[in-house]
């Protein structure tokens, strides 16, 4: 019996040993755990291998990659295909179909936080809240009065900032230029009341001053009107009205906020009217022909031309001197230039060289010298000085 | 020191004369260098950019002579007959055939009167006038105030190569313009010379035909 305890202690040891287990901490359930999207939803699903919802075909994908490069479910980056965001979950798995079947299943399985992102997507766009009818004491704001500002925005409907960019732009086309704009912005779901005839409102406002009043509503340029003076519409063919009215919403459709929308109509209008204003200032049938006729911006621009237009849009321009005359004076600023390089180059160089000789050998012709004072090489010929301080005398 | 007349063996006034010097100071040769420092007041830093410049005008005149003597004289002695005496008697160093004394411009300086000058050979005479050489002198007077004797020496000497190489130009201009016009003209006084100091300008050339006919 001494014996078997030791040999028993010795079999017992490895059997507990083995019978003991690690303590490990208590994993949540992956249910419960919090979902979240590697990279914050900005790549589609599937493209990162380590994504929750993908992880077991990940796996999969992973394994058979490593069997068959040349497999083609396996989701290779591709130039071609688009990996932000996708704001339209049907869209996205269709268009992803066409190119790739394994690819179109993953990016079907949206996670929630695209979902969400989605839903404050939609939010932002129909955030307005809903719009009042102009009637009443809004209808006198619009309308009442003659307005003080070139911009007509009680509702403020435009961001501020914005505001007062196109106000700022407003008055100093309106300081550059005889034809003021006023702009007048109303939302996309109100209309004009039909009591309100806005030709009679822009003669009673601005009689026969050369004015433009442009109607805006907001997000919807197609919708935009402008309404001229009788004066002016009578002075030219309706066709540059047209044109000018395309231009504006042209501009206004290159983009889908609605203050920058204003703001490009507001410019273009601005140059429009300049080219409008010489137009009428044509005179004679063969003018107003090819008035008629000829693109606006075709016509060279004068010397009275509004500065800030020139600021704003420099390239609508056309020199009537021509393309040669910059060239020319480029070439005269290079060579002034050059020939002022030169000059200091050469300036320099003499400083440098101001106390040496340089040159060629420089030989003398010969005299005939007769000797003097008995002297065989020197004749006496002396030029003395004192450089003594107490000692001013010379020789 | 200038004798009044040109072809006089001594001076109208003190008779002073070449015999005279050579019976009080030596009629022997004496050996020089291009610049003879025996007063000791140049650093070897002046010396060696001395010597650079001199080298540029040796090039650039190949038939001028650059010398200077500097020295503590005694008060017998004075600058214009040391210059004299040195002139014909004193030979430099590696310039024995091809830069003769006739052409030199010697600088003797005394350093104990504190006195500079600048004695011409019969050749450099014609070239650089008193005007001009007393213009250099006084260039280079801060300099020697200064006691910046190397620097001084550089002024002096670059001066008067540029008096002679504008003199050097109208000489050459007036001898390439009279061979051209192969006129026998009489002598011009180009370069405003005194009376006694006009010679018969002449080519080398011109020299040798008069001599062999």
């Amino acid at each position: 019996m001494r014996h078997l305890r030791p040999l028993l202690l010795c079999l017992a040891i490895p059997g507990f040993a083995l019978s003991a287990s690690v303590e490990m901490p208590e994993w949540a359930e992956p249910t419960e755990s919090e979902r979240f999207a590697l990279g914050g939803g900005l790549f589609p699903v599937g493209l990162l291998p380590n994504q929750p919802d993908g992880e077991e075909e990940d796996d999969a994908t992973v394994a058979e990659a490593s069997n068959s490069e040349n497999d083609s479910t396996v989701p290779q980056p591709n130039p071609t295909r688009f990996y932000g965001p996708v704001l339209d979950t049907e869209e996205g798995a269709t268009e992803a179909a066409g190119e790739d079947a394994a690819g179109s299943q993953e990016v079907a399985k949206t996670d929630e936080a695209d979902v969400v992102e989605e839903e404050i997507l939609e939010e932002e766009v129909v955030a307005y809240e809903p719009l009042p009818p102009i009637e009443g004491e809004l209808e006198d704001l619009y309308f009442a009065y003659k307005p003080v500002d070139y911009l007509i925005d009680p509702q403020r409907l435009l961001t501020e900032q914005k505001s007062n960019d196109i106000k700022r732009f407003l008055e100093f086309h309106s300081d550059e230029s005889n034809f003021h704009i006023y702009v007048m912005v109303v939302g996309e779901t109100q209309t004009i009341p039909e009591d309100v005839n806005l030709n009679a409102l822009h003669k009673e406002w601005f009689s026969d001053q050369p004015t433009v009043m442009m109607l805006y509503y907001r997000e919807q340029p197609e919708r935009t009107e402008f309404v001229f003076s009788e004066k002016v519409r009578s002075a030219l063919p309706t066709s540059v009205f047209e044109r000018i009215g395309q231009y504006c919403l042209r501009e206004g459709a290159a983009t889908d906020d609605a203050p920058d929308q204003v703001e490009k109509m507001a410019i273009e209008l601005s140059i429009q009217l300049y080219w409008l204003t010489r137009l009428a200032d044509a005179e004679g049938s063969e003018a107003k022909e090819k008035v008629a006729s000829s693109e606006l911006h075709e016509m060279p621009a004068s010397e009275d031309a509004p500065e800030l237009l020139r600021e704003y849009v420099p390239g609508i321009f056309v020199e009537d001197s021509g393309q040669w005359v910059p060239f020319v004076v480029t070439v005269l600023l290079v060579l002034a230039g050059i020939c002022l390089f030169g000059f200091f180059g050469w300036l320099a160089l003499w400083w440098r060289s101001r106390e040496k000789v340089p040159g060629k050998p420089l030989i003398f012709p010969n005299f005939d010298v007769v000797p003097r004072l008995g002297g065989e090489y020197s004749g006496g010929s002396f030029v003395g000085m004192s450089f003594d301080i107490s000692d001013h005398t010379s020789h | 020191m200038r004798p009044v007349d040109h072809e006089a063996e001594s001076c109208y006034s003190c008779g002073y004369s070449d015999f005279q010097a050579s019976s009080t100071y030596g009629s022997n040769r004496v050996m020089l260098n291009r610049v003879t420092d025996a007063a000791a007041c140049l650093r070897k830093h002046d010396r060696d950019e001395l010597a650079a410049v001199l080298d540029g005008l040796e090039l650039r005149f190949p038939q001028m002579l650059f010398c200077a003597y500097l020295g503590n004289l005694p008060s017998h002695l004075s600058l214009s007959e040391l210059g004299f005496w040195l002139l014909n008697h004193g030979q430099v160093r590696g310039a024995e055939y091809a830069r003769p004394n006739e052409n030199a411009i010697l600088l003797v300086m005394d350093m104990t009167t504190k006195q500079i000058g600048i004695s011409l050979g019969y050749f450099a005479e014609v070239l650089i006038s008193d005007e001009d050489a007393y213009k250099a002198l006084v260039a280079a007077r801060p300099n020697l105030i200064n006691e910046e004797y190397g620097e001084a020496l550089q002024t002096i000497f670059l001066k008067l190569a540029k008096v002679l190489k504008r003199n050097g130009r109208k000489l050459r201009k007036h001898v390439s313009g009279k061979q051209k016009s192969k006129k026998v003209e009489p002598p011009k006084n180009i370069l405003d010379l005194p009376p006694h100091l006009i010679p018969g300008i002449s080519s080398r050339t011109e020299t040798e035909t008069k001599r062999t006919a």
